[in-house]
């Protein structure tokens, strides 16, 4: 159950649910864009043009405005290594369709498993209960949309490498990672790749098909000090193929997960109370995806339940403060080529120079809105029904430096490295999970810091967003967005900002 | 369509037929439905039933586990032959095996009350029927003019397991759940605080009124307004039941075989020794009728017992499944919770805040999480100032830190007041000396 709230779950060892093997089975996924008769890769599963428009027309013979289905395979697979041995394997095939139908604001959805047409006919009729009028019109035919970016290249599909081409990989991490330091007691490591084909036919004739690859790797050590013990991860993650593990990415991997993990020895308790903060580029992009990216998302300020539904338009920040959502850079996680209702998905401008200018748009906030879709229409999968959702969230650079930020800090905390974070949308109290941080004593970085969670208020802490460097890094890390039950890769960046004052749950109050 | 046992059966046969040694098959189908009300209309109905098959492959000493929402024979026999053969160039394991068969035995024949005949015979009108009552409710409350919308929604699933096992283990379980709730946004000078209400059960006539559920939502959300930060300080905390589950949800990942293996537990080397007050005492009862946790046997085949995790403060038991179990040449528990259940005390949540002369009483949680290795924590909090042994104003925007060891022994009440729409039935909790941090 997930209620108001919106999660925010760094993917890790810990959290795996469930998991896959690779398939030699689908070796050769067609091209996105297919023949003009062809629904490209979903054909080797009976799918095809007739049997969508057919489809199409149950969805909407009870007098639906607007109907939608997504096909969807996916393929992941998880490698463990465990006490210096890959010794487990997890695998998952996903298939299905889901079916959407909608009334105005009103949405009836279904999904099937069986991609049959009469399994697929009857899950339609399970959606089009939202409506109650005359049929609706189908499409005599569906365009395929040509022309799609590419931000996922990939040379070799993640479905065409080998299991034992793969091992390599972790044993290799984990011989470096004993390698590196002696205190070094356990390693954990996880690898995961997936292969994913989705395909959107949309009431108004649109088709768009798209092959979406992702991996990620995380890297876990225990380390033993005088009788005492410490843990840390560091995880990477993006939409591109082997070549990601470059031997530059493999070294930095294994330094941060010993590092993050040795300095813990060293970490005194953090203060408790308000304080100046000084947030590090990069996975401190966490604080936009809290403090406001939730906030900004249409659904909620349609239904006028957020903190940020009266305030488009106003300044809520200096104007040095500029933050984006998009979906661009080439093999970030949180890259799309186009969103799960088959609308661009490009750069989205949410504060330009301190003022709050768009919300976050699926089809049917837009229409509510009158504007165009923002591509952020997303899903989990087939099961669910898409809603908007945030894609790569950053902060652009600013007129600080660094050095001069955390000199400015007499007495406060400089925050590194993350693990979770959550929101309340309404009241806009937000928080996030300092893994590993510094205490700033007169302008400098002294002890270091572990464990300790940060609360703020949204627009509050924007508005104390006082310095912002000019070095912004978009993490690599593998982060996922959980918002009422649906899970959905995303990338989040920002350069060095200080806070001017936000609560620190330390010790010792 | 076949029916569970003769799927499992064939995947089993596969499993065997492309080399695997020994399997577990396990055959899953579940359906879920939900409405959504809001702002006195229909906003969404959701319907939609899921498969998948898994396979746990015992190959040449190597292990691999697989699923699959594809159940198309032809699909089924290439995913089990390509997983078996991944397996093949995985490192071997001599502590993967399936559980020793005599884990199976004892299995009572007991009727669990998980499954709810009537179900099929609710119609979808009721259900849009209830949604909307207790949307509407929610409205009805005195000082409705602060409220900016409300959210409602009825769901109910049923959910079906048939597990077989190539050493002699084969199960079914199903269940169904109904839970029927609301959240409310009001207004207030500085944002919209939003709060809700739910309640749940195994059973639809068990399902409280949706008025009580629409009222309650409302109250606690008109009761957030003007919430404001607390000063930094040591308070007497009391936690209501709705959310002290997260507190002992702490202790979880620590009680299990794979942290205490991996060296990332702060439970190692605590067995039979004092974690926590005298007042917890904590036991999974796998068979407490009509839970959301309960079940004849665990998710291993291995028939379910009650198991006491901490009596009287002690730690008894870990959570150990086959695999961590053997690496550790222990004997297994079970690796997964049912139903968690406390020893309760003699007072619900209102006779212990006339208890506290000044405290804080919690009643949500916001983000945070916990070092499993070392025990520190730190979670996000909202609730009410206690003052005189009365609520007072309500507080948020603020952060509860301690360490899991003396924190629990810092417990010092027990409510009687057990959350019963959870596998987790925490009662009211209250803990002295927490560290909190405001302004």
């Amino acid at each position: 159950m997930n209620w108001s709230r919106r999660s925010f779950i760094k993917a890790s060892a810990a959290g795996i649910a469930a998991t896959g093997l690779s398939s030699p089975l689908w070796a050769k996924p067609t091209a996105p864009g297919g023949t003009d008769a062809s629904v490209g890769y979903f054909e080797r599963f009976g799918v095809n043009k007739d049997i969508i428009r057919k489809v199409m027309a149950t969805a909407l013979e009870t007098g639906g405005d607007f109907a939608d289905l997504y096909f969807q395979h996916k393929v992941t697979n998880y490698f463990i290594l465990r006490d210096g041995a890959v010794n487990q394997a997890y695998g998952q095939v996903g298939l299905g369709v889901g079916i959407r139908v909608v009334k105005g604001d009103q949405v009836g959805f279904g999904f099937s498993e069986d991609l049959s047409l009469s399994a697929m006919q009857q899950t339609a009729r399970t959606a089009s209960v939202i409506a109650s009028g005359a049929a609706g019109k189908v499409p005599d035919t569906f365009q395929f949309s040509k022309n799609l970016p590419s931000r996922y290249q990939t040379q070799i599909p993640w479905d065409q490498v080998r299991a034992e081409e793969k091992l390599p990989l972790l044993n290799g991490i984990n011989e470096k990672t004993f390698k590196m330091d002696k205190r070094v007691v356990k390693a954990n490591i996880t690898f995961m790749d997936e292969s994913e084909a989705i395909l959107v036919a949309t009431s108004d004739g649109k088709l768009l098909e798209d092959i979406r690859p992702m991996t990620l790797l995380y890297l876990t050590c225990v380390a033993e000090q005088d009788g005492k013990r410490e843990s840390n991860t560091y995880g990477v993650a993006g939409r591109e193929d082997r070549s990601f593990y470059s031997s530059d990415r493999i070294e930095r991997i294994v330094k941060s997960a010993v590092d993050r993990t040795t300095i813990l020895f060293d970490a005194v308790p953090a203060p408790a109370g308000e304080m100046p903060i000084v947030m590090a580029a990069g996975a401190s992009g966490i604080l936009l995806h809290e403090a406001i990216g939730h906030g900004m998302e249409a659904d909620f300020n349609r239904k006028g339940v957020s903190i940020y539904s009266d305030k488009l338009n106003k300044s809520i920040a200096q104007p040095f403060v500029n933050i984006v959502d998009e979906a661009t850079q080439n093999g970030a996680r949180g890259a799309i080529n186009f969103d799960d209702e088959g609308n661009p998905a490009d750069k989205t401008m949410l504060v330009e120079n301190g003022i709050l200018t768009t919300y976050l748009h699926d089809q049917i906030s837009a229409k509510h809105y009158k504007l165009k879709p923002t591509g952020n229409g997303r899903r989990e999968s087939y099961k669910y029904a898409p809603m908007p959702r945030m894609r790569s969230t950053y902060m652009l650079p600013g007129p600080h430096k660094e050095a001069e930020i955390v000199q400015s800090v007499k007495k406060g905390i400089y925050c590194e490295n993350f693990t979770n974070g959550q929101v309340n949308i309404g009241a806009g109290d937000f928080t996030f999970y300092v893994k590993n941080g510094y205490l700033i004593e007169d302008g400098k970085l002294t002890k270091p810091i572990k464990d300790i969670n940060i609360i703020g208020n949204g627009p509050k802490v924007l508005e104390k967003i006082d310095m912002v460097a000019d070095n912004l890094v978009v993490d690599e890390g593998g982060w996922t967005c959980g918002k009422n039950g649906q899970s959905v890769p995303v990338s989040q960046g920002i350069p060095t900002v200080r806070v001017s004052s936000i609560t620190v749950g330390g010790r010792n109050a | 369509m076949m029916q569970p046992k003769e799927i499992a059966a064939m995947g089993l046969q596969i499993a065997q037929k492309k080399g695997a040694q020994s399997a577990a098959v396990s055959y899953n189908r579940s359906r879920n439905v939900s409405i959504d009300w809001r702002d006195g209309a229909l906003e969404k109905v959701e319907d939609g039933t899921t498969q998948s098959l898994s396979f746990e492959l015992y190959v040449d000493g190597r292990y691999s586990v697989v699923s699959t929402s594809d159940l198309r024979k032809e699909s089924l026999a290439t995913f089990v032959e390509s997983a078996v053969a991944t397996t093949r160039v995985l490192a071997e394991d001599k502590d993967r095996a399936l559980p020793d068969p005599k884990y199976y035995q004892g299995l009572i024949e007991k009727d669990l009350h998980l499954m709810d005949p009537q179900q099929a015979s609710i119609s979808p009108q009721l259900k849009r029927d209830l949604a909307r009552e207790t949307e509407a409710a929610a409205r009805s409350v005195k000082d409705n003019q602060h409220i900016l919308s409300v959210s409602s929604q009825f769901s109910d699933s049923l959910d079906e397991t048939f597990r077989l096992h190539s050493n002699g283990f084969e199960g079914y379980q199903a269940g169904t759940t109904f839970f029927l709730s609301a959240s409310v946004s009001v207004h207030d000078k500085d944002g919209k605080p939003e709060e809700f209400a739910y309640a749940g059960g195994r059973y639809f006539k068990t399902l409280p009124n949706p008025k009580t559920i629409g009222i309650e939502a409302a109250e606690r959300t008109l009761a957030r307004r003007g919430s404001s930060k607390g000063a930094s300080g040591k308070y007497t905390m009391i936690v209501e039941p709705r959310v002290a589950g997260r507190l002992l949800a702490m202790m979880r990942g620590p009680l299990s075989g794979r942290s205490l293996q991996q060296k990332q537990s702060y439970l190692e080397g605590k067995m039979g020794q004092s974690i926590a007050s005298s007042l917890l005492t904590i036991t999974d009862n796998p068979h407490r009728p009509s839970g959301f946790g309960s079940r004849l046997f665990d998710n291993e085949g291995m028939t379910a017992k009650a198991l006491p995790i901490i009596e009287k403060g002690v730690l008894r038991n870990y959570y150990l499944d086959t695999y961590y179990a053997r690496k550790m040449e222990l004997q297994p528990t079970t690796g997964s919770t049912s139903n968690v259940e406390l020893a309760l005390g003699d007072k619900d949540k209102n006779q212990w805040i006339n208890t506290v002369k000044d405290g804080i009483l919690v009643t949500s949680f916001l983000g945070g999480n916990s070092n499993g290795l070392t025990g520190d924590f730190s979670l996000g909090i909202q609730g009410y100032m206690i003052r005189n042994g009365q609520i007072a104003e309500p507080i948020g925007e603020m952060n509860l830190s301690g360490n899991l060891l003396p924190f629990f022994q810092n417990l010092i009440g027990v409510g009687n007041d057990p959350f019963l729409y959870s596998s987790l039935l925490a009662p009211t909790l209250v803990f002295d000396q927490v560290e909190i941090a405001g302004t």
